[in-house]
C-alpha cells in the first residue's frame, strides 16, 4: 500500500517553484504513454456522477469505472488530502476550481500536462483555462463554467414597471423600487454562508486577490476593485435594499414566498431554482449579470474539474476517462441525462448538447444558454484563485453575518480575511510579499 | 436541591420570596439574599427555556418530515404544511437510491450496537481488572487510560486513518467498527463501579469457594456490574452513534456510510445542485434516525440515571 512518497514529495517542491516562477519544465507524472486500461476509481459529488460512470462502462470495455459518492464542501478536500497522504486516493478525483491551486502547490495531484495538457488547450478558452494552468503547467480538466447572470420576476418586473438593470448604479434603483412596490420583497441576496458569490462579484468588478511575481505570492483581497464591489453590498444589506440570508433553505423559502424577486447567480442556478421552486415556472427569466460601466463584464461562480490525484494506479485509463466526461458529446450527454441541470459546459463546443437536454418552458422558452455564452466570454481574465482557499473562506464566512447587522463593514472584512490568509500562507512556508 | 439548601429549615416550603433575615446555622450563605434566578420560579423558567431549546429543533424535525417539497420552502418552519404528506416521504426515503437509507441504518447498528456492546465488555473487565487485581505497572497502565480520556475522538481519526491505510482496512466495515472498540472513558468508569459495587470480601469468598478469577468475574462481578455495564454501554453507544468524522475520512463506498455521513451526503449537494427532494430526504431521514436513540434511552434510562450517580457519595 506504500506508494511513491519520495514522488509526491519531489512533486510538492516543483510545484510550488512552478507556481511561483511560471516556467516550464520535464514533465513528470502520468505519462502520455500510460496503459488506458484497469479499473478506475472515481470520487465525486456532482449529482449525475452515478450515470456517467455508467455510461462511460458501457461504451469502454477496457476500463472499469467505479463511482464512490462523497460528501462536497471542505470535508471533501480534507479527505482527499489524507487519501493522497495514505497512498489510498481514488485515480480521479472533482475538485472546485477555488481549491486547485492548493492541490498542486502541495503536490497532491498528477501534472497533466503531457496527457491531457493538449487537450485542455485545444478545447477551453482562456477564461477557463487560467483556473486550471497554474505555473505554466496543466493540473486539471475543466468540466463546468459558472458565469455570471441575474435572475428576476419578469410579472413583479412588467407589473411594477420596473426595468432589468443593467449596471450596477441601476441595480440599486431596482432593488429600492422593488422595495418600495412590496415592502416584503427584496431584489437580491448577500449570503450570510457562502462567500463564493460575494468572491465572484469582486472578480467581476476587476479584482484580482491572488498572483504569483518571480518566487512569492501577492495577495491582494482589499485591492480597490474588490473595495468597491464591497463597500457596495455591504451597503445595500446594511439598507436592507437585499437580504442577508443563508444560501440553504432560507434562500429557497424566500423565493418560494415571493419575498426574492430577483437575484445574481451563476448558470446552474437556473436548473437549481427551477427544480427547487417548480410551481413559479413562467415568472421567472434571466438577464446578464449588471457591471459597473455597462461594458459585458463576468465572473465565475461554481463550476468543477477533475483531477487525478497522486499514487493513483491507473493513470492512463484515468486520464481517458477524465477526457471522456469533459470534451466528448456523449459524455457531456451523460451528465445531463436528467434534464434537471443547466450546467454550463467549460468546451464551448459541448454547449449544444446540454442546451439540448434542458428545457426552456420554466423560463418561458427564453434561451438561457445565449445569456450563459454572452456571460462566459465577459468573464475577466488574470484571476487567479489562492493556496490556502479553505482558510480564506472561513475568514469571510466568519465575518459575513456581522455585515448583515451593521457590526462589520465589508471592506474591512476583506483587509481582515487578506491578514489571516496571509499568516496561513506564510505558516506554510509560502514566500508571501505583501501587497 | 440548591433552593431548599440556602432556605432555613423553618421556612415554608414553597417560599416565593427569599428569606430576609440571617439563618443560623449557615449565615455566610444566607448574609446575601439568594438571587432571583435561584427562586423556585427562576429556576422553573431556566428549566422551561432548556426544554424549549432541546424541543424546538425536534418539533422543526417533526413538523418538516411531514410536509411536501413545496411547503417545507413554502410554509413556516413550526407551522404545520398544506397537507400531511409524511407517508410519502417515508416511501421516498426508504426507496430512494435502491433503498440505500436501510443498509446505512443496518451498519450505523452494527457500528454503534455491535461496537459499543463489546466496548462495554472489554470496559468492564479492564476496569474491574485495575481494580480488584494487582500487577506490576497497573498504576502506569492506568495513567495511559486516563491519557486516551484526554485525546478526543476526532483528534485521532487522521492517525487511525494512516495506520488502517498502512494495513490496507481502509473503506472497509473494519475500519470504523475497530476503532469503537476502545473506549478508554468507559475502563475508567467501570473501575469506579467496580470499587463501588463489588465489595471485597464478596470476591474473596467466591475465592475460598474455589471459584477461579475468571469465574469470579463472570458470575460474580459482572452481575453486579450490570448498572455500570449499561451506562457504558450507552455512553460508548451515543459516541459512536454520533462519530462524523472518522466515517468520512475512512470510508468511499456508499453502502458502508453510517446513517449520519449518508445524510451529510444528501443534503451537503442537494440545495446548491438543484435536488430539493434530497432536501427532503435528509430532513425525513434525520427523523428515523433520531428515532432508535430516543427508544434507548426510554428503555435504559433507569439504568443510566443509576449510572450517572453511582459512586458520588463514595
Amino acid at each position: 500500500m506504500l506508494r511513491r512518497t519520495t514522488a509526491a514529495l519531489a512533486g510538492s517542491v516543483t510545484a510550488l517553484a512552478l507556481l511561483a516562477t511560471a516556467c516550464g519544465g520535464t514533465g513528470q507524472g502520468a505519462s502520455p504513454t500510460a496503459k488506458k486500461t484497469g479499473k478506475v476509481t472515481f470520487w465525486s459529488f456532482v449529482k449525475g456522477s452515478d450515470e456517467v460512470a455508467a455510461a462511460f462502462n458501457r461504451s469502454h470495455p477496457d476500463i472499469e469505472v467505479t463511482f464512490e459518492t462523497v460528501p462536497s464542501g471542505q470535508e471533501y478536500y480534507s479527505k482527499l488530502t489524507n487519501a493522497v497522504k495514505a497512498g489510498t486516493a481514488p485515480d480521479v478525483a472533482v475538485v472546485e476550481y477555488p481549491h486547485l491551486p492548493e492541490f498542486a502547490a502541495q503536490g497532491k495531484i498528477e501534472d497533466l500536462s503531457a496527457t491531457l495538457g493538449p487537450v485542455v488547450k485545444e478545447r477551453f478558452p482562456e477564461a477557463v483555462r487560467q483556473l486550471v494552468d497554474l505555473g505554466g503547467r496543466t493540473w486539471a480538466v475543466p468540466r463546468d463554467a459558472a458565469p455570471l447572470m441575474m435572475m428576476y420576476r419578469k410579472d413583479f418586473f412588467t407589473r411594477h414597471k420596473i426595468t432589468v438593470p443593467t449596471t450596477w448604479d441601476a441595480y440599486r434603483n431596482m432593488t429600492e423600487q422593488v422595495k418600495e412596490a412590496d415592502p416584503s420583497a427584496r431584489g437580491g441576496v448577500l449570503y450570510t454562508d457562502n462567500p463564493g458569490l460575494f468572491t465572484a462579484l469582486a472578480w467581476q468588478a476587476g479584482g484580482q486577490w491572488f498572483g504569483t511575481e518571480k518566487d512569492s505570492w501577492k495577495v491582494t483581497l482589499d485591492d480597490g476593485p474588490s473595495k468597491k464591489a464591497a463597500a457596495y453590498w455591504g451597503d445595500l444589506a446594511r439598507k436592507d435594499l437585499v437580504r442577508s440570508l443563508s444560501s440553504l433553505d432560507p434562500f429557497w423559502t424566500s423565493v418560494q414566498k415571493n419575498r426574492t424577486v430577483a437575484y445574481v447567480c451563476a448558470s446552474w442556478c437556473a436548473g437549481a431554482h427551477q427544480a427547487t421552486v417548480p410551481d413559479q415556472k413562467g415568472k421567472w427569466a434571466v438577464a446578464p449579470v449588471p457591471t459597473w460601466d455597462g461594458t459585458p463584464a463576468s465572473a465565475m461562480y461554481g463550476g468543477s474539474s477533475f483531477v487525478i490525484p497522486k499514487g493513483a494506479d491507473h493513470t492512463g485509463a484515468a486520464a481517458e476517462f477524465i477526457k471522456w466526461i469533459t470534451t466528448d458529446p456523449e459524455g457531456m450527454k451523460a451528465w445531463v441525462s436528467s434534464g434537471t441541470s443547466s450546467m454550463f459546459p467549460a468546451d464551448p463546443a459541448l454547449v449544444p448538447v446540454t442546451k439540448a437536454a434542458f428545457g426552456t418552458e420554466y423560463y418561458g422558452g427564453q434561451d438561457v444558454y445565449a445569456v450563459g455564452t454572452e456571460s462566459y466570454e465577459a468573464i475577466r481574465k488574470g484571476w487567479t484563485w489562492g493556496p490556502v482557499m479553505g482558510t480564506t473562506n472561513t475568514a469571510l464566512v466568519d465575518e459575513l453575518p456581522k455585515v448583515a447587522d451593521g457590526t462589520a463593514a465589508l471592506p474591512g472584512v476583506l483587509t481582515l480575511a487578506e491578514r489571516t490568509t496571509v499568516a496561513q500562507m506564510r505558516q506554510r512556508g509560502m514566500k508571501v510579499t505583501a501587497p | 436541591m440548591t433552593t431548599s439548601s440556602t432556605l432555613p429549615p423553618a421556612a415554608p416550603a414553597p417560599a416565593r420570596t427569599p428569606p430576609a433575615g440571617p439563618a443560623p446555622r449557615r449565615p455566610r450563605r444566607a448574609a446575601k439574599p439568594p438571587s432571583a434566578l435561584l427562586s423556585k420560579a427562576g429556576v422553573t423558567a431556566l428549566l422551561a427555556l432548556a426544554t424549549l431549546y432541546t424541543l424546538l429543533p425536534l418539533t422543526w424535525l417533526v413538523l418538516s418530515s411531514t410536509k411536501s417539497r413545496e411547503d417545507l420552502f413554502g410554509t413556516n418552519g413550526f407551522a404545520p404544511g398544506e397537507e400531511i404528506h409524511l407517508a410519502e416521504n417515508l416511501k421516498h426515503l426508504f426507496t430512494a437510491d435502491g433503498g440505500v437509507y436501510l443498509r446505512w441504518v443496518a451498519n450505523t447498528v452494527a457500528y454503534a450496537g455491535v461496537g459499543a456492546l463489546l466496548a462495554a465488555v472489554f470496559g468492564v473487565a479492564a476496569g474491574y481488572a485495575f481494580d480488584k487485581l494487582t500487577f506490576p505497572g497497573k498504576e502506569r497502565l492506568f495513567s495511559l487510560v486516563l491519557l486516551g480520556v484526554m485525546v478526543p475522538g476526532t483528534a485521532l481519526a487522521i492517525p487511525l486513518y494512516l495506520l488502517a491505510a498502512e494495513v490496507g482496512l481502509v473503506n472497509t466495515f473494519w475500519s470504523v467498527f475497530v476503532p469503537g472498540l476502545v473506549f478508554p472513558f468507559g475502563v475508567y468508569l467501570a473501575r469506579v463501579f467496580s470499587a463501588a459495587y463489588v465489595p471485597d470480601e464478596v470476591l474473596e469468598a467466591a475465592r475460598m469457594d474455589g471459584a477461579g478469577e475468571f469465574r469470579a468475574f463472570c458470575r460474580i462481578a459482572f452481575p453486579m456490574l450490570a448498572p455500570g455495564f449499561v451506562t457504558i454501554f450507552l455512553f460508548q453507544f451515543t459516541q459512536i452513534w454520533n462519530s462524523f468524522f472518522l466515517p468520512l475520512v475512512m470510508l468511499s463506498d456508499q453502502d458502508l456510510y453510517p446513517v449520519n455521513l449518508g445524510l451529510y451526503v444528501w443534503y451537503s449537494s442537494a440545495l446548491s445542485q438543484g435536488h430539493p427532494e434530497d432536501y427532503l430526504l435528509a430532513v425525513v431521514g434525520s427523523l428515523v434516525a433520531v428515532a432508535p436513540l430516543i427508544a434507548v434511552f426510554l428503555m435504559l434510562q433507569r439504568f443510566w440515571k443509576s449510572g450517572m450517580t453511582a459512586g458520588a457519595v463514595k
